[in-house]
């Protein structure tokens, strides 16, 4: 490999390698998101009034259902049209957008199946239901582990890349049936009060003004925090395939 | 009221720790990565 191999290797990691390399997989937008969302928490806990039944618990949600927005509504749709438009045009970068962004949608599950519970045993008196909303949702969960399982398991890059677009696709088909679960099924999870058209209607919002703006933001610091963890996932996708590329002796 | 602001500061640390590991666990697989393109560097070097 000669020198301008070298120079040519995407930025990645923190800090620098060995031999010099400069790294940096994040950048100033993963601190700008960071400060954000602890911005956000702090407005949660020390300022947003508590619910009057559920006390400070409920606080939980301001964490709870950007994640599920953020996981559930941008990321997993990612996954799909990343894998589709790999399927079609056989591009490499696609079969990446859909990789990382279905690592950082099993993050952001992650985060909703972790605090989710949190809530439930001081409010329903009980860490976990299985009902539908939950259990579709852990249903996702392990669809997208199994996806990285599967990744992991095939050499070939454009078979791993096909087969995986598929699992890719049928798992994001969940997400309208995790969206309507609480209208199609008894359940014991709270019913939408956020998308939904009573949440603009005046009068009908059942959100107290500051609740309301604690998780508007909460949403753009989870929105901002999606893309930074988003583009550094894809700038690592871009290293580890040079560096196959390299391995390989194809560069 | 109920008096049940713990399980809130659990759950917020939970969050911090998920995101915490997250990125940490992106950049140790990234320096590792580098490391591997370095060291194929200074293989192929005369």
């Amino acid at each position: 490999m000669s020198e301008s191999s070298v120079s040519s290797l995407p930025a990645a990691g923190a800090g620098r390698s060995a031999r010099g390399t400069p790294v940096a997989v994040f950048d100033w937008l993963l601190a700008l998101a960071v400060l954000a969302v602890l911005a956000v928490a702090a407005r949660a806990i020390w300022y947003t009034p508590p619910e009057a039944l559920q006390g400070e618990a409920q606080k939980i949600f301001y964490i709870h259902v950007p994640s599920a927005v953020v996981g559930l509504y941008l990321a997993c749709p990612l996954v799909a049209i990343g894998g589709a438009m790999y399927l079609w045009l056989r591009d490499e970068r696609l079969d990446r957008l859909a990789e990382s962004s279905a690592e950082i949608a099993l993050l952001f599950l992650s985060i909703v199946l972790v605090t989710g519970p949190l809530w439930g045993k001081p409010i329903w008196g009980t860490w976990w239901t299985w009902d539908a909303r939950l259990t579709s949702t852990l249903f996702l969960w392990f669809v997208l582990v199994g996806y990285s399982v599967l990744r992991g398991a095939i050499e070939d890059r454009d078979q791993r890349a096909r087969y995986s677009a598929v699992v890719g696709i049928m798992g994001a088909l969940l997400v309208p049936f995790i969206h309507l679960s609480v209208d199609m099924f008894r359940t014991m999870h709270p019913q939408p009060i956020v998308l939904t058209p009573d949440a603009v209607t005046p009068g009908k919002a059942k959100l107290s003004p500051e609740m309301a703006a604690t998780l508007k933001y909460a949403f753009l610091a989870f929105i901002v925090l999606f893309v930074a963890l988003l583009r550094g996932r894809l700038k690592f996708a871009a290293l580890r395939d040079r560096v196959e590329q390299l391995e390989a002796g194809d560069a | 009221m109920p008096n049940n602001a713990s399980y809130m500061f659990i759950a917020y640390g939970a969050a911090a720790l998920v995101l915490g590991g997250y990125v940490v666990s992106l950049v140790t697989r990234a320096r590792a990565m580098v490391r591997r393109g370095d060291a194929i560097d200074a293989a192929g070097r005369p």
